[in-house]
């Protein structure tokens, strides 16, 4: 299994990060990389199970399943369905914690993936950088951190 | 029961702190509260189940036993076997985590504990800022670096 894992800091305390990042179909309001997205046969975005069909800025299509969500701990966990990378059994997590020094924010961003093995230093790196650590950056944008 | 939880970011890599903080017998080369340190019986500080013995700067002694200890997870957890504050069935953990933003360290250092009626309150204030604030403060000056 690939392995990516990207953390930061997010100079804002965790309840108003997760008050942006916790819809599953709100990627467009924050990520850079993503313009649209819906939630199909018009599920509510917090029903585990349901399924987020987006595409990037590049016109690529992608569709993610919601496996679990907790506003109690702060994580949303998710599966690729669809998507142009070559890669399978990806399954990522999105967490928050608090940071008490400072009322700041702890956010990890972690997946797991199967990928032919040529692939995935390429694909580690891609993910990453371009998604996970480019929300990272975002998030920093609109609400500080360092 | 009282449960504390305090969090911090270190300008530092995450195996940095945990090369400082790992050694169960150094705390007292960084925390305040702690005069001298040593291992009872002549075990090795990273034998879980090993007992630390604490004189503190006002004289009185403390003894802590490691549970767990893993250099994969940069964790280790311990539990009070004898103190001169009311702490009781207290059960402590401290976790690293890497920053890879940066290549920082996120700590946080956690515990619960019984304490006699009414006192909940300032013993919590004891443990978060007497030993867990003050130790990130400490590791800071130890290690020379700066708040991030």
């Amino acid at each position: 299994m690939a392995r990516v894992y990207t953390s930061s800091v997010i100079s804002a305390p965790p309840d108003r990060v997760w008050d942006r990042i916790r819809g599953f179909n709100d990627l467009p309001r924050w990520h850079p990389m993503i313009r649209e997205s819906r939630i199909e046969e018009a599920l509510p975005a917090d029903k585990v199970g349901c399924i987020r069909n987006f595409n990037l800025q590049n016109g690529d299509n992608i569709r993610e399943k919601l496996l679990g969500l907790s506003d109690y701990d702060m994580f949303v966990t998710y599966s690729i369905l669809e998507s142009p990378m070559p890669l399978e059994d990806y399954v990522a997590t999105l967490r928050l914690t608090p940071v008490t020094e400072g009322d700041r924010t702890f956010i990890e961003w972690t997946a797991e993936f199967s990928c032919d093995p040529g692939d995935e230093d390429e694909l580690v790196a891609m993910i990453g950088t371009d998604v996970f650590q480019a929300g990272f950056d975002a998030l920093k944008r609109q609400f500080g951190g360092a | 029961m009282p449960h504390v939880k305090k969090s911090t970011v270190l300008d530092a890599p995450a195996e940095a702190v945990w090369d400082v903080i790992r050694d169960f017998n150094g705390h007292d080369q960084w925390h305040p509260a702690v005069a001298e340190s040593h291992i009872e019986r002549g075990y090795p500080s990273d034998m879980v189940g090993c007992v630390r013995n604490f004189r503190l700067e006002d004289g009185a002694i403390l003894r802590e036993q490691l549970l767990t200890l893993s250099d994969l997870e940069q964790t280790f957890s311990y539990c009070l076997l004898d103190t001169p504050v009311p702490l009781f069935n207290y059960v402590a953990h401290v976790r690293l985590f890497p920053v890879t933003d940066g290549d920082r360290t996120y700590w946080e250092w956690e515990s619960r504990f019984d304490t006699p009626a009414g006192r909940a309150g300032e013993l919590s204030d004891l443990v978060g800022d007497g030993i867990y604030v003050a130790g990130f403060e400490a590791i800071r000056t130890h290690m020379g670096i700066g708040h991030a």
